[in-house]
């Protein structure tokens, strides 16, 4: 049996690395926002619902005996995590996703377009990963509001994803290459297999026309903008209009963080991605009188002085 | 007037004093005085010829001056001098600045009449005991600390202070009372906080001095010889050379005076030698599973505390200090302790011996922070050679002997790594894999990547001993069951909500994210996962500060294995390969080969004379009986002087010193017979060498007053030596800082040749040592280095490997410190340990494979034992209660209570089979953090 389930630590974690939240002691007096690092056992959603699904297994790896069973969730969570974090490091332009609290397997996503024939749209949209990941389907991406596009189902909003990865294969396909696809598709149109072939007759035989039913799509999918999410999840993207009380102090600590940071060391992705490890606890520092470019021990020399 | 200090009458008087208005003081002062003076005048030699003057004055300091007598003064005129200045000092105290900052008018009359002076001089003049003296300095104690108005500013109240700190200090004469030593600290202390609080004093004592013909700050001078003091004494002088300290800091002409003109860094140096002497040179230990002295156990040893104390004092002021006084005090640390004294005791004869230096140095490393400090005490251990052989690779290779010695070495290399120091792991780990020869050539673009799917962390766990399978286990033990998820949980949120999300679900067509129920999982493997994770992180912050990645790129591979080639055509050196395959301890390891005997050394200047020489003085320091330097010699006999004259005034003709303790007063004074005593104490030394504690019990044996004037002598001798070995083309000893780093800096020239070509093929002895591992390289035709880890991974890996033999402690120890090793970041590292997919050379055993055979071992073992299930369980229940009784003792802070144990300890192997299922699980958590949490980024 190897089901999944949902560990509020790593959660946390998610949450911290998505963005920049506000401080520590915010967090941890927030409900959806678990102490960072603690060490606890993970605390049931309470509004979860669990659904046992039968399941194949997670890993190709053999295991000798008991262990892989007992292990399993934690192997499919980690590997979550580092299609994750590969995800921040990739910085994709104008594309942001959230893993959802309930879940590692369900990504929320936004993608903000931002010139071509889409320009100014906002979609919505989830992720789906299939529980044998990464040995299963490829992911699946859907649209909260079905786009008009030859490509994006007009009645599911499902994106075909399927035509770009005809095979998920571990190593080579990773989910930030998903995304970056579904953002593709809103700048280079392709009309080959189409899953809404209207879209496609428009654009060979009335692009004008086409053109204006993506304006109106757009329009459409921005009007829903502030509309409560699809699915309720504390860790849904949700959008409400600008309210300088709410939004100006996070946006100030956004930058300030930004100017704090400007060390080079620091702005490097592998840093931004534990903020919070930086404000916390005591300055810790190790030692190096190693000259950069030699391999000699006290090669440096002056001894810094360190206080 | 000393009854006044004591019993507190200043209570009383400041309620009667209150209201008086200051004329009626200043009359009553002027009448007191004249009153004094009367007394004073009947006695002063100047003015009558009552009392008989005295043959013999002696000028050497206080004793000579309390020989100096004149006919006794009639008591009650004595104690009529003692109320009256009672009185006055009083009325000193009490009063207010004047206006606009001005002298008030009694300190005014004081300055004008040098009251004081002339108050010390009538002291000096009836017999200086050291009830006099206490009273004088008490005097100064409270009219510095109480006085409304600053006082130190006025040079009549300045230059008697001074002379009687002069005459209180460890003069010729002999050391003063305790009591005397104690009121003298106190009032140095005093005046330290004054200089602290108030820096332009400063000028003023430099001032006073440079009027005395002798440029010196005999404040700081006075407080050395205290600076090993034990007690409160010596904690109090310690403070106030802290506060100079911090005053040299902000003033150069402090921080250059310190430097240059006092003996503070070496005496300081030194004395931690001195101290370190009278340390047991063999531990009792307690029990078999000690390994580092914990505070309980150095808290026993009144000896290893004052040592410690100093130690810190030298962190401290590293500390606070100027970075000229810094960098001088590291390198006498260098050169005056670790080289000449610590350098030998690791290198004992008798495995106790070894075993208890090597327990020091892991304590010494954990008390220091300082990093200027800390750089000295590594360098030591990582540059350094003792007989050709670089000290970490004495210790790496005692990592594999029996007994004690072994685990407490590993408790030394478990603090190393834990400092996260480049330059350690550099030594130990590093600049075995920069070159990737250990690794199959296209392995090495894998070096970096990471474990997107726990797949080493899965096979690192499939290693798991059948007999500790997951479902094999019992409750409590097994704490699967408490992380049950079950459906029907918590209805609170449940609710319209709910409905709708299944709905959407469906309709999403299996697109829903589930959540398990009923799902086992062990729930141990969180904590290790998040202790991974704190550890890690904490580790990459700590290793911001590294010049490299360490990630198979840079340092680049290819530099490195082209120098290792080159360097290893060079010179071969045989010391240190014995030691690297020596896992039997050998009595002498570090018996020099024949032909080392000869002049080839690279440091001839340092031979165990030195060390005596050292030694001896810092025996003498600790023991109290320190000379101040010349500069203080000179001072002491101004103020002599200053005191004499009034007498020499009176008729006596002057007569040079003619005191027996006077010889050593002269030869600094006379430079060239210094350089002769320093030669004839050398070659006294070099003939009648014997071991360092044989030269400390004769030491002892040998009577004071034969010693005396030697010690002295020796003394001054010992120091030019110091100094003269020190900067040797340097004339004085602050120069000696720029000298010191220069053997550093050779050794790093010297450290290259001998970096990579011990474990080049070239070298023939490599072939004919033992191998602990089979698979010891024997191939390398093809010109390369041999693959090969380094003697640090390879000796803990063949320990680890005997795991299921080795007690329970040292496998806590092995794999505590595998522990620390994995949450290093750098690729080369992390890969090294933790990727299971990394093909390595055939010769490489990689910690997958030792845990491979352990395992085997395991099963082997546990199948042929009946009841091993049995003692498997007790065996987790008494290590329960073992981490349940450690919990509680650092809450309670009680360490004595030995953990129960169930099970015999004797029964290795069951301990190290739960032992190393855990292990396991660490491993394989740090594997997953790893790759999450992975440094540098790499993928593009």
């Amino acid at each position: 049996m190897n089901t999944f389930w949902s560990m509020s630590t790593n959660a946390g974690r998610k949450r911290s690395d998505g963005e920049e939240q506000g401080g520590p002691g915010e967090q941890r007096s927030s409900p959806t926002h678990p102490p960072f690092g603690k060490k606890q056992l993970p605390s049931i959603p309470k509004n979860a619902v669990p659904i046992t699904k039968a399941a194949s297994p997670a890993s190709s790896t053999e295991s000798a005996n008991g262990t892989h069973a007992s292990y399993g969730p934690f192997y499919l969570e980690y590997s979550l995590l580092a299609e994750f974090t590969l995800v921040i490091k990739q910085r994709l332009p104008g594309i942001y996703v959230q893993p959802s609290y309930r879940s590692t397997l369900m990504w929320f996503g936004v993608i903000f377009i931002r010139h071509g024939l889409y320009q100014d749209g906002v979609f919505k949209f989830t992720v789906y990963i299939p529980d044998n990941f990464p040995d299963g389907d490829c992911p699946r991406v859907i649209f909260d509001t079905p786009v008009f596009h030859p490509l994006v189902d007009s009645v599911s909003g499902e994106l075909d994803v399927r035509r770009a990865f005809t095979k998920w294969r571990r190593n080579h396909n990773h989910i930030w290459q998903v995304l970056m696809y579904a953002r593709t598709i809103f700048y280079k149109i392709n009309t080959m297999d189409p899953l809404n072939p209207e879209a496609v007759v428009l654009y060979d035989k009335d692009f004008q026309l086409f053109k204006s039913k993506v304006v109106d799509s757009v329009k459409l999918c921005n009007s829903h903008l502030f509309d409560q999410p699809k699915i309720d999840d504390p860790f849904a993207i949700s959008f409400s209009p600008w309210n300088p009380a709410v939004h100006e102090e996070a946006k100030d600590k956004m930058f300030a963080y930004k100017r704090l940071h400007s060390d080079p060391l620091l702005t490097t992705p592998h840093n931004q991605r534990w903020p919070e490890d930086y404000n916390k606890g005591p300055l810790v520092s190790g030692l190096s009188w190693v000259k950069p470019g030699s391999t000699q021990p006290f090669s440096k020399e002056d001894i810094p002085l360190q206080t | 007037m000393t009854s006044m200090v004591v019993n507190g009458k200043r209570g009383g008087q400041s309620l009667v004093l209150k209201g008086v208005d200051p004329e009626t003081c200043m009359i009553v002062f002027k009448n007191h005085w004249a009153q004094v003076v009367k007394i004073l005048e009947k006695h002063d030699p100047l003015r009558s010829n009552v009392g008989g003057l005295g043959g013999g004055h002696g000028l050497g300091g206080g004793g000579g001056l309390a020989s100096f007598r004149f006919g006794a003064i009639p008591g009650d005129e004595a104690s009529a001098v003692q109320n009256y200045v009672e009185h006055m000092l009083f009325l000193l105290m009490e009063e207010e600045c004047g206006q606009n900052g001005a002298m008030g008018p009694i300190l005014e009359f004081v300055v004008m009449e040098n009251v004081l002076e002339r108050l010390f001089i009538w002291s000096l003049r009836r017999e200086f005991t050291d009830d006099m003296k206490l009273e004088q300095l008490k005097m100064y104690e409270m009219l510095i600390g109480q006085a409304k108005q600053p006082l130190l500013h006025h040079k009549p109240v300045l230059k008697p202070l001074m002379m009687l700190l002069s005459s209180c200090s460890g003069s010729p004469s002999g050391p003063s009372s305790s009591a005397v030593e104690t009121e003298l600290v106190l009032l140095l202390n005093q005046l330290c906080c004054v200089l602290a609080k108030d820096p332009s004093v400063l000028e003023l004592f430099f001032h006073t001095s440079e009027d005395q013909g002798a440029a010196n700050f005999l404040i700081f001078s006075l407080l050395i010889p205290f600076i090993h003091r034990e007690g409160s004494v010596g904690q109090q002088a310690r403070d106030a050379l802290l506060l100079i300290m911090a005053l040299s800091a902000e003033n150069q002409v402090v921080a250059k005076h310190i430097a240059e003109n006092t003996y503070f860094c070496p005496v300081l140096a030194t004395g931690l030698s001195g101290l370190y002497s009278s340390l047991p040179t063999k531990l009792d230990v307690p029990s078999e599973e000690w390994h580092c002295l914990h505070r309980e156990d150095w808290q026993q040893l009144p000896a290893l505390v004052q040592f410690l104390n100093s130690l810190e004092f030298c962190n401290a002021v590293i500390q606070v200090a100027h970075p000229s006084i810094r960098d001088q005090l590291v390198g006498y640390i260098h050169n005056g302790f670790l080289v000449p004294v610590l350098a030998p005791a690791l290198h004992k004869l008798t495995l106790e011996e070894v075993m208890t230096t090597t327990a020091y140095l892991d304590l010494f490393i954990r008390s220091v922070s300082e990093p200027a400090l800390l750089h000295t005490l590594l360098s030591f251990i990582l540059l350094h050679r003792h007989d050709n052989v670089h000290i970490l690779d004495t210790l790496v290779s005692r990592i594999n002997t029996p007994f004690q010695l072994g685990t407490v070495s590993l408790a030394l290399f478990r603090t190393l790594i834990g400092l996260h120091c480049e330059d350690v792991m550099l030594q130990l780990v590093f600049k075995y894999l920069i070159p990737c020869n250990h690794m199959m050539l296209s392995q090495r673009r894998v070096l970096r990547e990471r474990d997107c799917y726990s797949v080493s962390a899965a096979k690192l766990l499939a290693l798991t001993p059948s007999c500790c399978s997951p479902e094999v286990i019992p409750p409590p033990l097994r704490q699967l069951d408490s992380i049950l998820w079950s459906k029907g949980t918590d209805g609170s949120h449940i609710g319209t909500m709910e409905s709708k999300e299944v709905l959407s679900e469906e309709d999403d067509c299996g697109n829903s994210c589930v959540i398990g129920s009923e799902i086992y999982l062990d729930v141990s493997y969180l904590d290790y996962l998040c202790d991974a994770q704190n550890s890690i992180s904490h580790c990459i912050r700590a290793c911001c500060v590294w010049s490299a990645p360490y990630d198979g790129e840079n340092p680049p591979p290819e530099e490195y294995q082209r120098s290792t080639l080159e360097e290893a055509d060079l010179t071969a050196t045989p010391g240190l390969l014995e030691l690297e395959w020596d896992d039997s301890y050998d009595a002498c390891p570090t018996q020099p080969h024949p032909e080392e005997d000869q002049e080839t050394r690279p440091i001839p200047d340092e031979p165990p004379k030195h060390i005596q020489e050292l030694r001896r003085t810092a025996v003498m320091i600790v023991k109290g009986s320190y000379i101040e330097e010349s500069e203080f010699q000179n001072d002491v006999m101004v103020y002599d002087l200053v005191a004499q004259k009034d007498a020499h005034d009176s008729g006596n003709g002057y007569h040079a010193p003619s005191k027996p303790t006077e010889p050593a007063k002269q030869e600094v004074l006379d430079g060239p017979v210094t350089d002769q005593k320093t030669a004839n104490s050398e070659s006294l030394m070099s003939n009648g060498l014997s071991s360092p504690l044989d030269e400390m019990d004769s030491k002892k044996r040998g009577s004071q007053s034969e010693h005396k004037s030697l010690e002295g002598e020796d003394l001054m001798a010992q120091y030019e030596e110091l100094i003269r070995t020190l900067g040797a083309q340097h004339s004085s000893p602050a120069k000696a800082d720029g000298e010191l780093k220069s053997p550093t800096v050779l050794m790093d020239d010297e450290e290259d040749e001998i970096d990579f070509n011990s474990f080049s093929p070239e070298t023939p002895e490599t072939e004919k040592l033992p191998s602990p591992f089979g698979t010891k390289p024997r191939s390398g035709s093809r010109g390369h280095a041999v693959p090969f880890t380094g003697p640090f991974l390879s000796v803990l890996l063949s320990r680890l490997e005997n795991m299921p033999s080795n007690s329970l402690h040292v496998n806590l120890l092995l794999t505590g410190i595998l522990a620390q090793l994995a949450a290093y970041p750098q690729p080369l590292l992390r890969s090294f340990l933790l990727n299971t997919n990394m093909v390595f050379q055939p010769s490489v055993r990689s910690l997958y494979q030792v845990l491979a055979s352990v395992k085997n071992q395991i099963e082997q073992w546990s199948a042929n034992n009946k009841d091993f299930p049995e003692l498997l369980t007790a065996a987790q229940h008494s290590l329960l209660a073992r981490e349940s009784s450690l919990r509680a003792d650092r809450i309670k802070k009680n360490p004595t209570i030995q953990p129960k144990t169930v099970v015999p300890l004797n029964e290795t192997e069951v301990y190290a089979t739960v032992l190393f299922t855990e292990f396991l699980k660490e491993l394989a958590a740090f594997a997953q953090e790893h790759s999450i949490l992975s440094y540098p980024p790499t993928e593009q």
